[in-house]
């Protein structure tokens, strides 16, 4: 395995929740994930799923161990060091979506550039090809609500890939979608991943993870297997 | 890579937050709207009276005096001791005097109108500089001059002029005094701050002396006197008038008046603007708490921006802006409002419309600076949020 394409490597990790009584969340885990890899991460409730995605997603701090992204360590970075970076290098996917309820479809996908000192042209001009490409193109001007969950969590997998990063990050992207819409945007993932992008999806549900190229399995916050 | 926010940026992800929920952020608008507009207009309609205030001090000037008997015991008159005229005359600082008589002569319009019917107006005999010292002017024709003093002429007040139904001089009109006519030959402007003299018809002293047998003994005088001394010349006024019972002659400056009505407003307008200035306090402490209702609600939202690469500082950035823009809107409102209002009861009050620009600049300015303050602890909260906690929610 060639060292210079891991996007992600998580070196002994532990996190624990201070209590009292302290959770050891997440202990002693150690996890790579090459350049475009579809994996997916699965686990029962209480796993440690989450606290992991937060990780990954340099949303939360570790307590211990080093986590790298695109090689470089991330756990001495402050907080404005770690936000650029998730802007730059993460494109997230939630289970609700998030969408902004009082913009459109476009100007939503456009947010995903905001923070990057695009201009507010350049924003909607990305947005809108984005769009096409997940076949929304004829839904830039629709509200949130004016739209359907799947297309919903089209336009919020649009708004993570505008960013063009270095992985996406999906957390039970098709929990709140019918089966039909859920494996659509399964379909999306793994379409992207073979364009190349790296995608990460936690999920409980094994027969989707199953549709994966890698499973890695969380219990008690260590990797099984 | 440029990683700075641009203004505009910030701008419309502010105006997100205000557009989003419309209802809600012109409700919040409203308690600072109140407050700026009633400041704004307090400020205006004050400023508004001062100016023609101001401008009646101005035409009046200060130093303008008027020695008169005090009342007696049953409300008549004592007169003035004789020579009186001359007495003040020789006090240094005294520019100008005039003296007038008060007469108990009735003014009628004709023979047909009854003699109990005649009442409200005054006949004052007087000279002519009367008009100079109190600083009066003509709507028409001509006062007592020199010449005219024996002739049967009368100058009319405004008032009367009014009362007895003469508004102009184009046909030559004739009023009886008691039993005599008299040709009217003047129409006086209205006298702001002197409404006996308003109430009056004046005649001079040779006819009141031929027709009537009043002598020239004035019951009330008027002067002018160095503006430098006025103080000094109201001092020794009653004893050089009447040196044996000072006490009997009361001495006042209607610009007094004046002033005392000003300060009496400016004490009223400070009054107004505290109550103003506490209805802004309660529109600030309104905004801030929508604004803290707000981060509660929009957690998902810091979350979003926190994962799409936001810093702290550009979510408490957003949210300091709402807060600012919810204020400059009331702010602006009530500006429009408050001028509103001045401009309606200038118009009603019929006085000279005017508002210090400083003080609309002013009033957004200060509504702006509430909503910072109000924002500020809830921008900070807003920035505090942690990522992780916000998307779980």
């Amino acid at each position: 395995m060639n060292n210079s394409n891991t996007v992600i490597s998580l070196s002994n990790v532990s996190k624990i929740y201070e209590g009292p009584p302290p959770v050891k969340a997440i202990n002693g885990v150690s996890i790579k994930i090459d350049e475009g890899e579809l994996v997916a991460i699965v686990g029962e409730s209480g796993s440690g799923k989450t606290t992991l995605l937060n990780i990954v997603g340099l949303l939360d701090n570790v307590s211990k161990g080093q986590v790298y992204i695109d090689g470089e360590d991330t756990t001495e970075l402050s907080d404005d060091e770690l936000s650029k970076l998730r802007g730059e290098k993460i494109g997230f996917i939630f289970q609700t979506f998030f969408l902004l309820p009082g913009l459109t479809a476009q100007e939503n996908v456009a947010e995903g550039l905001l923070y990057q000192g695009v201009d507010r042209k350049t924003r909607l001009l990305q947005a809108s090809k984005i769009l096409k490409q997940v076949g929304l193109g004829n839904r830039l001007d629709h509200l949130p609500k004016e739209l359907s969950g799947g297309q919903q969590q089209r336009v919020a997998i649009a708004r993570a890939l505008v960013q063009n990063p270095s992985y996406i990050l999906a957390d039970e992207p098709t929990g709140n979608l019918d089966k039909e819409s859920g494996l659509n945007i399964l379909k999306i993932l793994k379409d992207l991943n073979a364009k190349g992008k790296t995608v990460i999806m936690i999920t409980h549900n094994r027969d989707h993870a199953k549709l994966f190229d890698r499973i890695i399995t969380l219990t008690d916050g260590k990797v099984s297997v | 890579m440029k990683r700075k926010l641009g203004l505009s940026d910030i701008y419309s992800v502010a105006i997100y937050g205000i557009k989003a929920r419309k209802g809600r952020s012109i409700m919040t608008s409203i308690g600072i709207g109140i407050g700026i507009a009633a400041i704004v207009a307090v400020i205006g309609i004050s400023s508004s009276g001062k100016a023609d205030l101001i401008a009646t001090l101005e035409s009046l000037g200060t130093n303008l005096i008027k020695a008169s008997p005090t009342s007696g015991f049953f409300g008549t008159q004592d007169d003035l001791p004789k020579g009186v005229l001359g007495m003040v005359e020789r006090i240094g600082p005294v520019e100008e005097v005039t003296a007038t008589t008060q007469t108990d002569l009735l003014v009628r319009r004709s023979k047909f109108i009854s003699e109990l019917e005649g009442g409200g107006i005054s006949v004052i005999v007087t000279t002519s500089e009367l008009l100079d010292v109190v600083g009066g002017s003509l709507v028409e024709g001509r006062f007592i001059e020199a010449g005219l003093s024996n002739l049967p002429v009368v100058t009319l007040g405004s008032v009367t002029a009014k009362r007895l139904g003469i508004s102009n001089l184009d046909v030559a009109t004739k009023i009886l005094i008691n039993n005599e006519w008299f040709g009217v030959i003047g129409i006086l402007e209205k006298l702001s701050i002197h409404p006996d003299l308003d109430r009056s018809a004046f005649i001079g002293y040779g006819v009141a002396k031929e027709l009537f047998d009043i002598d020239s003994e004035p019951s009330t005088i008027y002067l002018r006197a160095n503006p430098t001394y006025v103080e000094e010349v109201v001092d020794v006024l009653a004893p050089t008038m009447n040196p044996e019972n000072p006490d009997q002659v009361e001495v006042s400056r209607p610009s007094d008046a004046l002033e005392a009505q000003q300060a009496a407003e400016a004490a009223f307008t400070s009054l107004l603007l505290g109550l103003g200035s506490v209805a802004l306090l309660v529109g600030g402490v309104a905004i801030a708490n929508v604004m803290v209702m707000s981060v509660l609600e929009r957690r998902m939202e810091i979350g979003v921006r926190r994962s799409i690469g936001a810093t702290r500082s550009e979510i408490r950035n957003q949210f300091l802006l709402e807060s600012i823009l919810l204020a400059g809107l009331g702010g602006l409102v009530g500006v429009l409002l408050g001028a509103g209002i001045t401009i309606g009861y200038t118009r009603y009050a019929s006085i000279t419309f005017s508002i210090p620009v400083w003080q609309v600049f002013g009033a957004i300015i200060l509504a702006l600076v509430i909503g910072a303050l109000a924002g500020l602890y809830p921008a900070i909260r807003a920035s505090k949020v942690q990522p992780a906690e916000a998307i779980r929610s």
